[in-house]
């Protein structure tokens, strides 16, 4: 670290060859400290023990099931046709983020975000092992002895366990953590299985342990395009330049000297920035927005008897003095747009029934003259059932008075989450047949559960001259 | 560009690594949202290749796939007047 330690790192702009600048945040302790400390809770708590919760019996509540094809979402399953409700919740996703950034600036990003959590984990194992900011910089500027061996390596030891921690919840997601727990514990895990949980293991490791910063700098889409949807109205962290300049030093409990403002340039702001900008320099995009500057600064006015709020929560229009002015017409639009969406989305999956048809006629005969004399039309029929559990379906016709199915059994049996094919055919005698081509349509209902059916339109075909004998 | 504004290193591995991780995961998806892998590899998954094996070695090749193609991006993005030194 050089000497000047509060001079903020310039971060995207060191040469190709120039190394990185290691940041040694400053712990700071206050409101928005306990805020994301609280969300550090809130999202890894429910990150490491969602997937250990049962919905049912041996049924995971949450388990993406990616071998057998399905999603178990609490009371609901998914699958692969299902994919359009991961869609809308992704569009649902993206929309909340941009209204809650339109408001609250990148809210997101200081108190939710996974690389602002799991390095917040990842600082806190290194704060208990190496000591405080000052404690941390003299370490990594001492001879490698044994004292640094052993404070180094225990941290890296930590963090590994961790990550493999982790990496394990994760890959619990996807495949059965109870089962995947006792193969972890046997050392009997699948091939695939240790890959994806080292590999997890290995990312989190590196981002939280080691790149930091530079992932929200260098990898985060959503860093970049973030200030689209910022507007004067947006909260966002903020130094007071007309009452903190001029800066300087002063001393403590003396009269505040008249050509100074409000700031004294201690550089705490600086020191404790996981970032490592100068808030003081402007809004930046580097800023993460996680208040961490607000707590440090709050801290050194509450000691000088200063009203607190030299950095602060606020936004462009306020600093101009023209006040607050949270709904507006980007606040109504987003929230307009997502209201909607989430009741569609809401609807749609309350009223999802759980099975599908399609009906493929037969590719080589349009119809034939059935043994009887009747006409016939052949159609093979698949049956979707979503639903978590085996049924039986029946096949009824509707739209052709007197057409009769012919079929090979009376039901077709489908397990969960299979697509089940049954051949059927359509019989006519020639006075039902009125025109060319009927509408027709086949339902298909479970035996065992009236509500669990779904229909498709089809036509009966007949040759021209059949009809108009 | 001058010397001065050089993308650090990091970047231009970020650059390369992660666009193809996300788009490679993401065709990885879409794809086996329309086929399932018994549909594609029929041989391979009737010998008893697991779903998630399919899944993963997907992703990878897609990864590396799309990995070159970032790469070479990179390489054509270097400036012109840098291939007379």
């Amino acid at each position: 670290m050089p000497e000047k330690a509060n001079e903020p790192v310039k971060a995207g702009q060191d040469s190709l060859y120039a190394k990185r600048e290691e940041i040694y945040p400053r712990e700071v302790h206050g409101i928005f400290a306990s805020w994301r400390v609280a969300m550090v809770f809130l999202t890894l708590g429910l990150y490491y023990i969602l997937p250990w919760i049962h919905w049912g019996e041996g049924r995971q509540a949450l388990l993406f099931d990616l071998p057998n094809r399905k999603f178990n979402i609490f009371m609901m399953t998914l699958w692969p046709q299902d994919l359009i409700y991961l869609s809308a919740l992704l569009i649902i996703s993206a929309l909340g983020l941009f209204l809650f950034t339109s408001v609250g600036g990148r809210l997101w990003c200081g108190y939710a975000c996974p690389q602002t959590v799991w390095t917040e984990v990842f600082l806190w194992i290194e704060r208990k092992i190496e000591g405080g900011r000052p404690q941390r910089m003299k370490l990594s500027k001492s001879p490698w002895n044994f004292n640094k061996v052993m404070k180094k390596g225990g941290k890296h030891l930590v963090w590994i366990v961790f990550s493999l921690w982790t990496g394990f919840t994760f890959v619990g997601y996807f495949s059965p953590i109870r089962e995947l727990a006792v193969d972890f514990i046997n050392w009997d895990l699948g091939p695939w299985e240790t890959f994806w949980i080292f590999f997890y293991a290995f990312a989190t490791y590196g981002n939280a342990g080691w790149l930091r910063e530079q992932v929200c700098i260098y990898m985060c889409p959503y860093a970049r395009f973030q200030s689209v949807m910022f507007d004067d109205n947006t909260l966002i962290i903020s130094y007071d330049e007309m009452r903190g300049n001029p800066r300087g030093a002063r001393k403590r409990g003396k009269e505040k000297p008249a050509d100074k403002g409000d700031c004294i340039d201690c550089g705490l702001c600086v020191q404790a920035c996981p970032t490592g900008i100068d808030i003081r320099d402007g809004l930046q995009y580097q800023c993460i927005a996680c208040a961490a500057c607000i707590d440090a600064c709050d801290d050194v006015m509450e000691k000088m008897d200063y009203p607190k709020g030299l950095i602060r929560y606020t936004t462009l229009n306020e600093v101009k003095g023209n006040g607050l002015h949270i709904f507006r017409p980007r606040v109504f639009i987003y929230s307009a747009i997502l209201t909607g969406l989430v009741i569609a989305m809401a609807w749609s999956l309350v009223t999802r029934v759980p099975v599908g048809v399609d009906i493929a006629r037969d590719r080589n005969i349009l119809y034939r003259e059935a043994p009887n004399g009747d006409l016939e039309n052949v159609f093979t029929v698949k049956i979707m059932n979503q639903d978590d559990k085996a049924h039986s379906f029946v096949i009824t016709i509707e739209g052709m008075p007197g057409a009769v199915l012919d079929l090979d059994e009376s039901q077709t049996y489908v397990e969960s989450g299979e697509i089940g094919d049954t051949l059927i055919r359509v019989r006519a005698a020639e006075d039902v047949i009125k025109e060319r081509s009927t509408s027709i349509t086949l339902i298909v209902t479970a035996s065992d559960d009236e509500k669990l059916t779904d229909e498709e339109d089809t036509r009966f075909i007949a040759p021209a001259d059949w009809f108009q004998k | 560009m001058s010397e001065k504004e050089e993308i650090p290193k990091i970047q231009r591995v970020v650059a390369v690594l992660w666009p193809s991780f996300l788009t490679s995961g993401v065709a990885m998806i879409l794809f086996y949202w329309i086929f399932s892998p018994g549909e594609v590899f029929p041989e391979l998954a009737a010998s008893g290749v697991s779903n998630m094996a399919f899944y993963s070695a997907t992703f990878l090749f897609l990864w590396l796939t799309t990995l070159i193609s970032c790469l070479l991006s990179c390489y054509f993005l270097r400036p012109c007047s840098r291939c007379n030194d």
